[in-house]
C-alpha cells in the first residue's frame, strides 16, 4: 500500500490495517512478549565505579539545562552514546566502555536518571511503523555487526520487522496519575495521538504497576496498547 | 506497472534543496507522471507538497547500507522507474558507489571530477568566458595563508569540496571555521577563496547522456540573509554561450540538471563560483518563465511531446505558506526543550530579504538622544555606594601629577575587605567553616596582601615564587593554598613544603607530588566537570579518567587529607549556573567518597566572582548543601581575588583631544589612558567618571592615546559639551586583573 494510500484510510478501517500489518510480522510474538531490557550488575566494584561514574555524570550534564523544572530529559545521552547494536546481556562495566549501545540500553540509562532526579519512571515498550527501505538497512547494519563479532542470532534480539519495529522507551509515573513516554534513544516525548504513517507510534506497553493516563487512554500494566 | 520517477532531496526550508521545484515543474508539463518525493528527514517539509503522488523515506545516511542501497537503486531503475537526484552528496555517492544507468538523472564521476571547486576546470578552461577567484588550500602552512589574507585584503571564502561556504575576514574566524568545517565534512581538504564583488548569478541546466536539453540565465533580485535565491528573473542564455557550452556537456557526457553559481563584477567579468551536480532550488522559476528544465529531461527520456509558454514577463519570487502535512509523512515530534538550551539566539527565522527597511519607525523607540546635554539628563544610572563616591569625588577634586595614573581607593578596598571578613564570621556558627583564599595572581599588592593577612584570610597561590611572595607578607606556608598547572614553577627553587592544601591538575602530577613529605596537609585534585568547558584540571568526560583519579584517591590513604576543588569563574558562567556546578561537584564528591571510603575533608570553590555577586552569595545554603552531602566536610574555601579588587583602583587620565560633529556636539575624544592600563576594557563594563559624576551610556567614543586600532576604551559614553583638553577623566574597576595584566607601551 503507498503512503498516500494510507492518508485516505477511515478510522474503522485502521484497526483491520493494523491487525494486517501485525499478522505479517514473522517476530510479532516475541515482540509482544518480551519483557524490557535491563542492564545487569557485576554486584562488584566494577559495576559499581561505572554506574556511580555515570549518574555523578548525568548531575552534571544538567547544568545550565533548567535545572529550576522538574522535569530533566537526559537528551546529552545521544551525544554520550550513537545508537547501534549492542549485545545482550550488557553489564554496567561495559556500558560505560561502550560507544554505541541500542534503544533497550538507552532506555534503561534514562530511567536511571529519571529515578536520581527523584521521578518514577518505568520501562516501556512501543511498535513503531516503517518502510521495508529503512528496515531493510537497519537489519544489514545489525546483521554485519553479528557478523565482525561472530556472533549468532541469540545474542541480538529481533526488533527489525518488515514495516514494523520493535522499540525501547520509558514511561514516567506523574504524581497525577498520568503517564510521560519518553523516546530516550531519539530525544523526544511522545503524544497520544494516533496515526498511520512512517515512524508512527502504532502500540505502546507501559510496565508500570499502576493505570496511566495518557491522553483519553488509560495504560495498564503490561497491556499493549493499539493506538 | 507505471513508471514512477523518483527526486531526492525534499528539505524545504531555509536552505532549500530542488526536489519541490523539479516534481512542481515536471507535474506542470506532466500532470499524469507518478512522482514520488525522496528523503532522508521526516522534518523535510517539501514531502507534504501536493505535486507528490507518493513518498520515499529512507534511513538517515549513516544508517545506510552502500551495497543493498545500491541494489535497491538498480533495481528501481531496472525495472523503468527513474531517478533525478538533487543533493550534491548523493550525486557523488552514486558516482563512486553505482555508477551510471540510462535512468539515472546525475553526472557521472568524470564530469564530477572536471566540474569539482574551486578550479571548476570543465568551465574555465574553455572559452566560455568564465574566471577563477583566487585561492589556496587550506592545509597549507598558516603562514601562507595569513600571506593569502593579507594579499586578499581579508575578504576571503573558506570552502568545503563539496558543499558550504563560510565567509571570513579574520584570523581567529578562519581558525574557528577551519576547524568546525573539517570536522563537519570529515576532511582537510578545505580551501580558501579570495572573495570577488559583484552580482551573483546564475546559469541552470538540463542535459542527458552529453546532450544539453536546455539552459537558462538567472539575475538574483532578492535573496535570504543566507544567500539563497528569493525573487529573480529567468532567461535563456545566448544562442552564442548555448552553443560554447553544448560543447561542453557533451565532453563531460552530462546527464540530469546543473547550476553554474558566478559573480558578475562591476566591469562584466564572470567569476565563477562553483558548479553544483543538480538543479537549483529555484528551478520552478525556470517552468514559470518558461524555460521548464527538469520537463525538457523528462520529456527527452520517455519520448513525451512538451509545449511551454514564454512568459512576458519572466521574473519569479518566492512566498511562504501553509500547507496540509501528510499524515503518512507524519512530522518529527517536539524535541526536548533541554536540547534546545544553548541553541538560538530568537533570530532564528526572523531574517529574510530587508526586513529591517520594512519595519516602521515609531516615535518612542527613536527619541533621538543627544537632542539636549545627555549627560545632563537624570534617569537610569547605578546608584553608587557613598564610600565609594565620596573618594572618587576627592580623586576627582584633588588629583594633580602625571597621567595615566592607577589610584588606590583606601576606604573602598578596606570596606570590601571587612565585608567579606564579616560575612565569613558570621558564617562561622554554621558547619563546615568557611575560608578565604586571597587569589594572590590578581592583585599581589603591598596593600592587598596586607589586608588579606590582617583578616585573616589564607593565601592562593599558583606558583612557588607567589607563595614566596606571601610568604614575605607573613603567611606560614600552613596558610597557603597551592593551585593551578604550574604550580612548581620555577623548577629550579626546591618546593616550599608544609602548605595548606595542594590541588593536582593531573594524575600524573599527583603521582609526583603524593611523593614529596610533608607537602601539604590536604591534597587533593582540581576537576573539570563534563559540560563546563576548561583547560584545567581532570576531566570527569570519560570513564577510564575516572577511573584513574579512583585509584589515585585510594593511594592517598592517610598520607595527607583529601580536598576537591573547582575554579569556574561565576561572572563567566553565571551566577545560578555556578551553583548548579556546585551541586554537581558535591555528587562527585560522594562518589568518591563512596567509592574509595577516603573522606572529603576540604572543599575549594575557587572565585572568578563579580564584586557584588560575591557579596551576595548565599553561604548558609552552601554551608547546608555542603553539610548534607558531605557531613565531613570540615571547611569550605573560597578564593576571591577580583571581586575583591576589581572596583578598588581607578585609572586617572588627561583629556587629550576633543572632537565634535557639525552641530557642536562632542563625538570623540581621546584620552592618554589606553588598552595597556586598561587591558580588559572591552572584556566587562567600566565605570567612567568625569569630575566626579558618573558618565552615563551615549553617543560619544573615548580613544585611548595608542596607534593601535583597537584602542577603545568607550563605544558609547554621554560626555558633557563642557569637556576640554586637560581635563580628568576617571575610569573606574581598574583594580584586579587590570592592574596585573597591564603593560607597558608606547612610553619610549
Amino acid at each position: 500500500m503507498s503512503l498516500d494510500a494510507a492518508n485516505r484510510i477511515l478510522v474503522p478501517e485502521r484497526s483491520t490495517l493494523l491487525r494486517e500489518i501485525f499478522e505479517n510480522e514473522a517476530h510479532f510474538t516475541r515482540w509482544v512478549e518480551h519483557p524490557s531490557s535491563t542492564i545487569l550488575h557485576h554486584d562488584q566494584k566494577c559495576c559499581e565505579e561505572a554506574k556511580l561514574w555515570f549518574l555523578s555524570y548525568a548531575r552534571s550534564m544538567e547544568i545550565g539545562s533548567g535545572t529550576q523544572y522538574e522535569l530533566k530529559a537526559p537528551t546529552w545521552l545521544s551525544q554520550l552514546f550513537k545508537w547501534g547494536p549492542s549485545e545482550w546481556p550488557i553489564f554496567w562495566c561495559q556500558v560505560v566502555r561502550e560507544k554505541v549501545i541500542d534503544c533497550g540500553v538507552f532506555a534503561a540509562l534514562a530511567r536511571e536518571v529519571f529515578k536520581a532526579q527523584g521521578h518514577e519512571p518505568h520501562p516501556a515498550q512501543a511498535l513503531l511503523s516503517y518502510n521495508e527501505t529503512c528496515t531493510g538497512h537497519w537489519q544489514q547494519y545489525w546483521d554485519k555487526r553479528k557478523e565482525k563479532k561472530k556472533r549468532n542470532d541469540r545474542d541480538f534480539f529481533p526488533w527489525i520487522g518488515k514495516q514494523l519495529v520493535y522499540h525501547e522507551i520509558c514511561v514516567l509515573e506523574m504524581p497525577d496519575g498520568t503517564g510521560k513516554f519518553y523516546d530516550s534513544t531519539w530525544g523526544h516525548w511522545y503524544l497520544p495521538q494516533s496515526r498511520i504513517g512512517f515512524g508512527a507510534l502504532l502500540a505502546i506497553r507501559s510496565e508500570c504497576s499502576r493505570l496511566l493516563k495518557w491522553g483519553d487512554r488509560t495504560i495498564s500494566c503490561g497491556e499493549w496498547i493499539d493506538l | 506497472m507505471k513508471r514512477r520517477i523518483y527526486i531526492s532531496g525534499m528539505h524545504s526550508g531555509q536552505s532549500p534543496c530542488p526536489g519541490v521545484g523539479i516534481a512542481r515543474s515536471i507535474r506542470k508539463a506532466f500532470p499524469e507522471l507518478e512522482l514520488v518525493g525522496v528523503d532522508h528527514w521526516q522534518g523535510s517539509s517539501g514531502l507534504h507538497d501536493a505535486s507528490l503522488d507518493d513518498v520515499l523515506l529512507l534511513p538517515q545516511w549513516h544508517q545506510i547500507d552502500d551495497e543493498r542501497h545500491a541494489d535497491f537503486l538498480r533495481s528501481l531503475l531496472d525495472d523503468g522507474n527513474f531517478w533525478i537526484s538533487s543533493l550534491d552528496m548523493e550525486v557523488r555517492w552514486l558516482a563512486e558507489q553505482f555508477g551510471t544507468h540510462p535512468h539515472l538523472l546525475a553526472p557521472g564521476e568524470t564530469a564530477l571530477k572536471r566540474t569539482e571547486k574551486p578550479v571548476v576546470q570543465a568551465l574555465t578552461e574553455t572559452d566560455l568566458g568564465f574566471r577563477v577567484p583566487d585561492f589556496i588550500s587550506a592545509s597549507l602552512p598558516d603562514s601562507e595563508i595569513h600571506r593569502f589574507f593579507r594579499h586578499s585584503s581579508w575578504q576571503c571564502w573558506l570552502k568545503s569540496p563539496f558543499h558550504d561556504a563560510k565567509r571570513v575576514s579574520s584570523w581567529g574566524a578562519f581558525e574557528k571555521s577551519r576547524h568546525a568545517m573539517a570536522k563537519s565534512w570529515k576532511t582537510s581538504e578545505l580551501f580558501l577563496q579570495r572573495n570577488v564583488f559583484g552580482n551573483e548569478e546564475s546559469i541552470a541546466f538540463s542535459a542527458y547522456q552529453g546532450e544539453l536539453l536546455g539552459a537558462v540565465h538567472l539575475e538574483k533580485r532578492l535573496m535570504t540573509p543566507e544567500g539563497k535565491t528569493w525573487a529573480g528573473r529567468v532567461t535563456p542564455v545566448s544562442p552564442d554561450l548555448f552553443s560554447s557550452f553544448s560543447e561542453v556537456i557533451r565532453s563531460l557526457d552530462w546527464s540530469g540538471g546543473g547550476e553554474i553559481e558566478f559573480v558578475r563584477d562591476p566591469d562584466g567579468n564572470r567569476w565563477v563560483i562553483e558548479c553544483n551536480p543538480r538543479y537549483p532550488a529555484w528551478i520552478f522559476g525556470g517552468a514559470i518563465a518558461g524555460v521548464n528544465l527538469p520537463a525538457r529531461l523528462i520529456s527527452k527520456v520517455l519520448g513525451l511531446p512538451l509545449l511551454e509558454t514564454v512568459s512576458p514577463f519572466p521574473f519569479f519570487t518566492r512566498v511562504v505558506q501553509e500547507i496540509p502535512a501528510k499524515e503518512a509523512v507524519g512530522l518529527p515530534l517536539p524535541p526536548d526543550p533541554s536540547s534546545m538550551v544553548w541553541l538560538g539566539d530568537g533570530k532564528k527565522g526572523k531574517g529574510g530579504p530587508g526586513v529591517s527597511l520594512s519595519l516602521p519607525t515609531l516615535r518612542d523607540s527613536v527619541g533621538e538622544q543627544g537632542e539636549e546635554d545627555e549627560a545632563l539628563k537624570p534617569g537610569a544610572i547605578e546608584k553608587l555606594h557613598p564610600t565609594f563616591e565620596n573618594e572618587i569625588s576627592t580623586i576627582a577634586n584633588t588629583f594633580q601629577g602625571e597621567t595615566p595614573a592607577r589610584i588606590h581607593l583606601e576606604k573602598w578596598n578596606s570596606l570590601r575587605f571587612s565585608t567579606l571578613a564579616k560575612n565569613v564570621e558570621r558564617a562561622r556558627s554554621r558547619q563546615p567553616e568557611v575560608r578565604i583564599g586571597y587569589s594572590v595572581k590578581t592583585s599581589p599588592t603591598v596593600d592587598h596582601l596586607r589586608r588579606a593577612k590582617e583578616h585573616g584570610f589564607l593565601a592562593e597561590c599558583i606558583s612557588q615564587k607567589e607563595v614566596r611572595r606571601a610568604m614575605e607578607f607573613g603567611f606560614k606556608p600552613h596558610e597557603i593554598i597551592l593551585n593551578g598547572p604550574g604550580k612548581f614553577w620555577p623548577l629550579t627553587e626546591a618546593p616550599v613544603t608544609g602548605l595548606h592544601m595542594l590541588f593536582c591538575d593531573s594524575v600524573e602530577e599527583f603521582d609526583r607530588v603524593v611523593e614529596i613529605p610533608g607537602i601539604a596537609g590536604a591534597l587533593g585534585f582540581r576537576m573539570r566537570l563534563p559540560k563546563l568547558h576548561s583547560r584545567f584540571g581532570n576531566s570527569l568526560e570519560s570513564f577510564e579518567k575516572f577511573e584513574g583519579i579512583v585509584e589515585r584517591v585510594r593511594k592517598l590513604g592517610g598520607a595527607a587529607e583529601l580536598g576537591f576543588h573547582f575554579h569556574m569563574p561565576s561572572w563567566a558562567i553565571g551566577v545560578d549556573c555556578w551553583m548548579e556546578a556546585l551541586q554537581s561537584l558535591i555528587v562527585w564528591c560522594d562518589t568518591f567518597e563512596r567509592l574509595t571510603g577516603v573522606r572529603v575533608r576540604h572543599l575549594d570553590l575557587g572565585g572568578g566572582f563579580f564584586p557584588t555577586d560575591l557579596e551576595n552569595l548565599d553561604l548558609e545554603a552552601i554551608q547546608e548543601s555542603v553539610r548534607n552531602a558531605l557531613p565531613h566536610v570540615r571547611a569550605v574555601y573560597l578564593e576571591p581575588g577580583r571581586s575583591l579588587t576589581q572596583d578598588g583602583e581607578v585609572m586617572v587620565s588627561r583629556v587629550l583631544d576633543v572632537r565634535k560633529d557639525r552641530s557642536g556636539k562632542v563625538s570623540e575624544i581621546v584620552v592618554d589612558a589606553c588598552i595597556a592600563e586598561l587591558p580588559l576594557v572591552a572584556a566587562f563594563t567600566h565605570r567612567i567618571f568625569y569630575r566626579g559624576n558618573l558618565l552615563r551610556q551615549g553617543k560619544a567614543r573615548v580613544l585611548g592615546r595608542i596607534c593601535m586600532e583597537d584602542d577603545i576604551l568607550s563605544n558609547g559614553l554621554a560626555l558633557p559639551e563642557a569637556v576640554e583638553v586637560g581635563d580628568l577623566m576617571l575610569f573606574g574597576d581598574a583594580g584586579g586583573y587590570e592592574r596585573t595584566m597591564s603593560y607597558e607601551f608606547g612610553r619610549g
